[in-house]
């Protein structure tokens, strides 16, 4: 009985999250759902982003937080359209909270629309919110056991951003086995080592990023 | 807070408990990595001196059949 349940809640989610993305779509913006553990450094990976890339690309992001505004406090201060979302709680973002903040965007001049999902490892992985692709992020601090303890988030995601790279020297934390584990469990990942302190390794984001934004476009152009 | 919002979608995946003939030093840890790299496999878990093998996956994801195929193509027999 319970499963049944719960196929309706997902069934109903995806078919909402379907809504977004044609939405998202038609206008060609490329949407991703940023998601990882509490203080990883998803929204440092985002004020790196914005600080490199928003006099190109034209952005926007959606914060999703239990309580509060300080994520989208510190989006704010880059002057990128930011809108809150406040779970009251709840543990992840799904298709309907995303859905309901559409219409204050400006979805016709936007290139890229980043959604940070609340700090969770585990239950933002399994609600499509109509995003092109999922990425995690996953702080070395964390410990080199987490792709395999928590599997789901890294078969879901086409990247894995190893943050924190700069405290490598003060943990046990094994880049090599932590890489392994990743690409078993979802052998077409992208894997990079950043550090949005030192910013190691961002470049390589950027490009990432921007590609898929190009490749977004180009696919909207071709189908007119 | 997972028990309020439904995100225990892990009940919909099933765990199997099989025994798999043949298992090598050497290829215990490249089917294990193997079978994880399918779509809907979460966890392997192998115990080679014995051959008892644990399989978490989603049905919807994976058909049993892609994943004892895994076995046969290692040369491998599982008794399923
Ligand atoms: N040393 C180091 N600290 C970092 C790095 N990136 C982020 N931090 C710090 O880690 C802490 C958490 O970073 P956030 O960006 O707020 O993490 P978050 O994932 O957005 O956290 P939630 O939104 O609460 O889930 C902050 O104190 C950051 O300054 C890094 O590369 N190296
Ligand atoms: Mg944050």
């Amino acid at each position: 009985m319970e499963i049944q349940v719960m196929e309706d809640i997902l069934g109903r989610n995806d078919q909402l999250a379907s809504e977004n993305q044609m939405l998202f779509a038609k206008r060609g913006v490329f949407v991703l759902n940023l998601m990882g553990s509490p203080g990883s450094g998803k929204t440092s990976l985002l004020e790196k982003t914005m600080a490199a890339l928003k006099d190109n690309l034209r952005m926007a992001v959606i914060e999703g937080d239990l309580f509060t505004s300080k994520d989208a406090d510190r989006i704010a201060k880059y002057d990128v359209p930011v809108i809150q979302i406040n779970t009251s709680g709840g543990c992840h973002l799904d298709a309907a909270m995303v859905q309901k903040v559409l219409q204050e965007l400006d979805l016709e001049n936007l290139d890229l629309l980043v959604v940070e999902n609340v700090g969770n490892l585990v239950c933002p992985a399994e609600f499509n919110v109509g995003e092109d692709v999922k990425a995690v992020v996953l702080s070395i601090t964390e410990g080199d056991d987490k792709p395999l303890k928590y599997p789901l988030i890294f078969k879901e995601s086409a990247i894995a951003v190893l943050n924190k790279v700069d405290l490598l020297p003060y943990t046990n934390f094994d880049m090599a086995a932590a890489k392994k584990d990743i690409t078993s469990i979802h052998p077409a990942i992208s894997v990079l080592e950043v550090s949005c302190t030192s910013s190691t390794g961002v470049e390589a984001w950027y490009d990432w990023l921007k590609e898929k934004v190009a490749a977004k476009k180009m696919a909207v152009n071709a189908h007119g | 807070m997972c028990t309020d919002c439904g995100c225990s979608a892990q009940g919909s995946n099933t765990q199997i408990k099989f025994f798999v003939k043949g298992y090598q030093t050497d290829n215990v840890d490249t089917v294990e990595r193997t079978l994880l790299g399918l779509p809907g496999v979460y966890h392997v878990h192998i115990h080679a001196h014995d051959g008892e093998t644990t399989i978490d996956y989603s049905p919807a994801k994976t058909r049993l059949s892609e994943i004892t195929g895994v076995f046969t193509k290692h040369g491998l027999e599982a008794v399923i």
